[in-house]
């Protein structure tokens, strides 16, 4: 039986690795609750985030902070150009797919001609760094990308509650011809979100630079567990990416402190079996 | 035609051999050209070592074509990408040979395509030289030569090495923690890690298995922690070693002394809680091994070349060196029976030993396996060098305790 | 099966028999193994489409199935030493089951339709792959099967294999053709639209879905069975990636994900786009090229190729349109007991009692009125006697049939028709197809065939003959309500529950409903007649049953009931006189 300790020490690690899950599922969520558009090219965006991120740190010894400042604007311009795409061709949800999945791939053949498919680690000398917290361990970069996440997450939960473009989005999510009825600019909600959400993926990219070891076909790694985070928090609910992104980070965690750790997905897919078939009302 | 009579006896036979020997040394190969048909993971989860293994074949068929090219024929390495995909490799195979109709084989990167282009190779007949291959007792196939030189019985032989080095310290470990990926081949060595330190009476304080393609290794680092062995085991391949140890410094934490399997020889030996960490190889690229046949030639120019293409890590490592013996062998044996025969070719291989740069491989045994050549490396200074066993180790350089 | 149906299946043996001759005539391998692998995709990706193509219910765990069936098939033949042809039908069976079981959880539970369904699926996927590696089944190291012997059904391995993949890629088009031109499929695509008013039209939507689920999966699993003999060397990594899960829909949508030969064509084009780039000089630059061409095609072709190919084609050679039978027997011969009755209906919403004992009869050949104030609880009762709302207390009958109690798609194939107050077509089949669903699902249960020259009929009927070919968004509204009462009635209802049908129409609209509706009466059936417009009530209706806050406060002859006091107060407010 692990000790109280061990235990504690594998919910802080599963709450931190949930935090980046949430991070990546937050720009995911919104566009395709918001915009009913299924973007597969988030990732590959979050990884060519990351290997800026390492490109602007170890050529030009551009700190990590700076470089997700300049890689931000760039991403959010990026994320208006896709969409301008996506508008002109009057892209639907199903057709989303194929499409993102195309420019994915496009992304990651990019990567892979510049950065070759070798492995890439950004070396920090605070990527072991972190923080005593009694008897547990709080790694500093997780923690800053968690800390990042939930700060994002209230943002745009606040920014889609309580603003008059917020709830213009939302509007238009459910009801668009009503929306544009009551004036709602629907063209440039959908452009500013798309920008939006390619930011965050910036913002994400920024984090797995630190954090993970960089090859282009780490773009596909991500997916499942984040589509299982996005769908169970709930469609363009940033609180809710958040939640089931702990929810699933912590899972897994503690499964693999309590028994064999190959057994993890097995715990937190069957985790949200349950949760999904007993009781979904809450989404 | 010149009768040497005519030429005044002896001494103009002597020219003429002269020149015929000068000439045949500078004649650039010429006629049709010998194609060497095969496929690499180029995209796709395998890409980064595969890349290593694709400059590592460029080089040698460049070589080739400088010098006599085989045969005295130019090579062609017909080189196609898997997509790290075996039913890709299978079908590719099955193109080189009945579509592309290559002359000779190289094989693809990696345990699964191995497997892959061994069926189809059995079914034509066609001998199959490769690099990187990790479950001996599952090859079968007579005409296949492997230049991973595991052994047999690599579950028992590596572990058997590993500790032994180990034993031979001052400070011999007595419990051993094992963590590994369930990826086949290093899951296999890992648990004839486990049966091995059982054998031998180490305590196995931990023995965990994680799925390969596991993200979060922070539950796990806190096990090995609260394990506190005196030796980690990671069954690692590629990402993995680096993410164990940079889970366990977050904990505050390092183990006396670790292995990792398979790693990234570039990010481990460059991190910098990479001190002192121990892998498996079977080649580095320093004294004596410098002195292995073709190593004084091809890891510099390896150097450049990876360079040149923009890969972080240049030195020749296991990967690069088991390439370029798989092609030393396959020159050999095309160059000793002097032909493009596979069957006379495998009789040859199997009969013959080859002087490689991984040392002198066999192929005589059980499964076409000869001896196990593994050897352990240690990270020192940022560099990996070979500690043991001791005749192939740096000079100088031995296993530093912790 | 028809004439189109004939020719279709001729041309897929005659292809299929080609493709075989040409393996016996000696294919390099290589060709026949490119072949198979394109055969192995065409069988996914169309069985993928059964259900998800079809029936709009997305799965991301086709890769589940697939590798259910490989580790099947490599665990009898390598574990038990079963030849290799009889675990087949194993694999396809094991994954069928799986999805029948994981479809009568999931189907029953409303709220798991869409992304859900799809996340449910995706996470089945990763369960299966983690207890497939962490047990004996495979525990890590992978299932090697060199030494299982291969039937030689054909002089080479790799011939064999391209056999049984062209013969099972035939069997899956055969089935989606077969599926697509058939009730179930004509029920599927219904569920695709609107999957609650399939149900009100007498699909059976909970085993149609399973049906296909299971019928999807196991056809996946017969895929991985052959699979498994093909890579021979079977591991968890490659078996349960991301790759086929994400590959069929990708194929199913570049192709048409709702035709039957769609999945196959953007099958064979991303497989043959995946060869035209292995070069190893270019594989980067080639892998971006293909993936390019794929953005563009499905961007300017976003139904799919097959469906743009066909819209070409329709251009250049119209169909005939197929001639109307003689004006359909309209309803069954009335039946002195098909008599409609409520018998003390309740039926609450969380704390708001939407129905308090509600109690009316409607007999055969009447027109029944049900008015009151909004919110009275009129299209509550409405969903109640169809079967969209279970009743808390009470009993629904139709002459001597329980209502209460049972599905919707079992109360409509009783003969009960009911109207949408917003209309709700099937927005993705023509009007045609719409009144064919409920003909072929109604009380009638007539062939797809059959359905369609009898909703010829209907259409006539109701005036929109001419719109056969429309779809619902080229309708206005007054000929989408028409189009309501047409599938109403195509399913030969005993009694027809029309709700609000007159409002938004103008006034010769009206009229032209009112003369409609008179003369369903006149056939025998049984009208419940719910509508504001009080002079279309006292029109038509013979008694008047009158709603206020869920409870019947009058019933009676039109005049009577819309004069009784309660009545008038409830509509216009009590009279406050000041003495």
């Amino acid at each position: 039986m692990p000790s109280l300790t061990l235990l504690g020490q594998a919910v802080v690690s599963g709450l931190l690795a949930g935090g980046i899950y949430g991070l990546l599922a937050l720009g995911l969520s919104l566009s395709w609750g918001l915009l009913r558009l299924v973007n597969l090219a988030h990732f590959a965006l979050a990884l060519l985030g990351a290997y800026l991120t390492y490109q602007l740190g170890t050529a030009w010894l551009v700190p990590p902070w700076l470089a997700t400042l300049l890689i931000v604007p760039a991403f959010f311009a990026l994320g208006l150009g896709l969409h301008a795409v996506f508008a002109y061709f009057r892209v639907t949800e199903f057709t989303s797919l194929l499409v993102t999945f195309g420019v994915a791939v496009i992304l990651e053949s990019a990567i892979q001609w510049f950065w070759t498919a070798d492995y890439r680690r950004y070396e920090t000398a605070y990527a072991t760094a972190s923080l005593r917290v009694g008897p547990f361990f709080v790694p500093t970069l997780e923690l800053l990308a968690g800390l990042t996440a939930a700060a994002l997450a209230l943002v745009t939960w606040a920014w889609l509650r309580f603003t008059y473009i917020g709830k213009a989005l939302r509007a238009c999510a459910e009801d668009p011809a009503m929306a544009v009825a009551f004036g709602v600019n629907r063209r440039a909600q959908a452009f500013l979100l798309s920008g939006v959400s390619a930011a965050y993926a910036g913002v994400a990219g920024g984090f797995i630079a630190l954090i993970a070891t960089l090859a282009p076909a780490q773009i596909w790694a991500w997916v499942g567990v984040v589509f299982a985070v996005v769908i169970i928090g709930g469609l363009a609910n940033p609180l809710g990416a958040l939640l089931a992104g702990l929810l699933i980070g912590v899972s897994e965690s503690v499964t693999m402190a309590v028994v064999t750790p190959a057994w993890a997905p097995l715990v937190s897919f069957s985790v949200l079996i349950l949760i999904l078939v007993l009781r979904p009302d809450r989404m | 035609m010149i009768s040497p009579r005519g030429l005044g006896g002896r001494g103009g036979l002597a020219v003429l051999l002269a020149l015929v020997v000068v000439t045949g040394a500078t004649a650039a190969p010429s006629g049709p050209p010998v194609r060497i048909g095969g496929t690499l993971a180029l995209t796709g989860p395998l890409a980064p070592t595969a890349l290593l293994h694709k400059i590592a074949g460029e080089i040698y068929v460049d070589e080739l074509n400088k010098a006599n090219g085989l045969l005295g024929r130019p090579v062609e390495w017909v080189l196609l990408d898997d997509q790290s995909k075996p039913d890709v490799t299978r079908s590719l195979y099955e193109k080189l040979i009945t579509v592309d109709k290559v002359d000779l084989l190289m094989g693809p990167y990696a345990t699964s395509g191995i497997l892959a282009a061994m069926g189809v190779a059995q079914r034509y007949q066609k001998m199959l030289p490769h690099h990187s291959y990790g479950m001996p007792h599952l090859a079968k196939y007579e005409m296949h030569f492997p230049t991973a030189a595991f052994g047999p019985e690599p579950n028992v032989t590596v572990p058997a090495r590993i500790y032994d080095a180990l034993a031979a310290t001052s400070n011999p470990p007595k419990s051993v923690a094992i963590v590994t990926s369930k990826f086949p081949s290093a899951q296999f060595q890992s648990n004839g890690a486990r049966e091995v330190a059982e054998k031998r009476g180490l305590k196995v304080a931990l023995y965990l298995e994680y799925e390969f393609g596991t993200r979060d290794f922070g539950a796990i680092a806190a096990r090995i922690k609260d394990a506190r062995p005196d030796f980690l085991w990671v069954g690692a391949l590629g990402l993995d070693g680096n993410q164990v140890i940079e889970a366990m410094k977050k904990l505050d934490y390092m183990p006396p002394r670790q292995f990792h399997l398979f790693p990234a020889p570039g990010p481990l030996a460059l991190a910098p809680d990479g001190k002192l960490a121990l892998s498996h190889t079977f080649f580095e690229a320093h004294p004596p091994m410098l002195s292995n046949t073709g190593a004084a030639r091809l890891v510099p120019l390896f150097h450049d070349r990876a360079a040149k293409a923009g890969v972080p890590y240049v030195n020749v490592d296991t990967q690069a060196a088991g390439s370029f013996a798989a092609w030393q062998v396959l020159e050999a044996a095309i160059t000793a029976t002097k032909s493009l025969d596979d069957k006379a070719m495998a009789q040859w291989l199997k009969k013959n030993p080859v002087d490689t740069i991984l040392g002198r491989l066999r192929f005589d045994g059980s499964n076409n396996y000869g001896d196990d050549l593994s050897k352990l490396k240690q990270v020192q200074d940022g560099k990996w060098v070979v500690v043991w066993p001791r005749e192939f180790a740096a000079p100088g350089a031995r296993l530093l305790p912790p | 099966m028809s004439g189109a149906g004939g020719r279709v299946a001729t041309g897929l043996v005659l292809a299929a028999a080609a493709l075989a001759g040409l393996a016996m005539l000696g294919l390099p391998a290589f060709y026949e193994s490119f072949l198979y692998l394109i055969f192995s995709w065409i069988a996914l990706a169309t069985s993928w489409s059964l259900l998800s193509g079809y029936a709009g219910y997305f799965s991301f765990g086709h890769g589940a199935f697939f590798g259910a069936g490989m580790y099947t098939t490599a665990t009898l033949t390598t574990g038990l030493g079963a030849p290799f042809l009889a675990t087949l039908p194993v694999a396809g069976a094991v994954a069928a089951l799986l999805a029948a079981g994981i479809g009568a959880v999931v189907f029953r539970v409303r709220r798991l339709r869409g992304e859900l369904f799809g996340l449910l699926t995706l996470a089945v996927g990763f369960v299966l792959a983690t207890i497939v590696l962490n047990t004996r089944i495979d525990g890590g190291p992978g299932v090697y099967l060199s030494a299982v012997p291969l039937p030689r059904l054909l002089a080479s391995p790799t011939g064999t294999l391209y056999l049984l993949g062209l013969g099972l890629a035939a069997a899956t088009l055969g089935a989606a053709y077969g599926i697509a031109h058939s009730r179930l499929g004509l029920g599927l695509f219904a569920i695709h639209d609107d999957e609650d008013a399939a149900e009100g039209k007498g699909v059976p939507t909970f085993a149609y879905k399973l049906l296909a689920f299971a019928l999807s999966a196991g056809l996946a699993g017969v895929a991985g069975g052959i699979h498994a003999m093909y890579v021979s060397y079977v591991t968890v990594g490659e078996t349960f990636s991301i790759t086929v899960p994400l590959y069929v829909v990708l194929m199913s949508v570049l192709g048409g994900a709702r035709h039957w030969l769609g999945p196959a064509v953007g099958a064979t084009l991303i497989t043959a786009s995946l060869y035209a780039f292995t070069g190893g000089q270019q594989a980067v630059l080639g892998r971006a090229v293909v993936a390019l061409a794929l953005v563009v095609v499905i961007l300017v072709l976003p139904e799919g190729v097959v469906p743009a190919g066909l819209a070409r084609w329709r251009r250049w050679r119209p169909r005939p349109v197929p001639v109307a039978l003689a004006s359909p027997a309209l309803v069954a011969p009335p039946r002195a007991d098909a008599v409609l009755a409520c018998a003390e209906v309740w039926r609450a919403f969380g704390g708001i009692q939407a129905l308090r004992g509600v109690s009316l009869r409607v007999e055969p050949g009447e027109i029944v009125g049900l008015v009151g104030p909004n919110g009275s609880g009129k299209t509550t009762l409405i969903n109640v006697i169809s079967g969209d709302y279970a009743a808390d207390r009470g009993r629904v009958t139709l002459g001597a049939e329980t209502l209460t109690g049972r599905p919707a798609h079992d109360i409509a194939g009783l003969g009960v028709a009911r109207t949408y107050q917003i209309p709700r077509p099937f927005a993705r089949l023509t009007a045609l197809d719409n009144v064919a669903v409920a003909a072929t699902f109604g009380a009638a249960w007539l062939t797809p065939a059959e359905a369609r020259a009898d909703a010829r009929g209907w259409l006539e009927f109701t005036g929109l003959g001419r719109r056969a070919a429309a779809l619902p968004h080229e309708l206005n509204l007054h000929e989408r309500k028409f189009l309501e009462l047409a599938r109403a009635l195509a399913g030969r209802p005993r009694v027809i529950l029309l709700d609000e049908v007159l409002s938004g129409l103008n006034p010769a609209e009206i009229a032209s409903a009112i003369r409609l509706i008179q003369d369903i009466r006149a056939r025998g059936v049984a009208v419940l007649f719910v509508e504001h417009l009080i002079r279309a009530v006292l029109e038509l209706c013979d008694r008047v049953v009158v709603l206020n806050e869920g409870a019947v406060i009058a019933s009676g002859s039109p005049r009577e009931a819309m004069r009784a006091e309660r009545v008038v107060e409830v509509y216009l407010g009590k009279a406050h006189v000041v003495a």
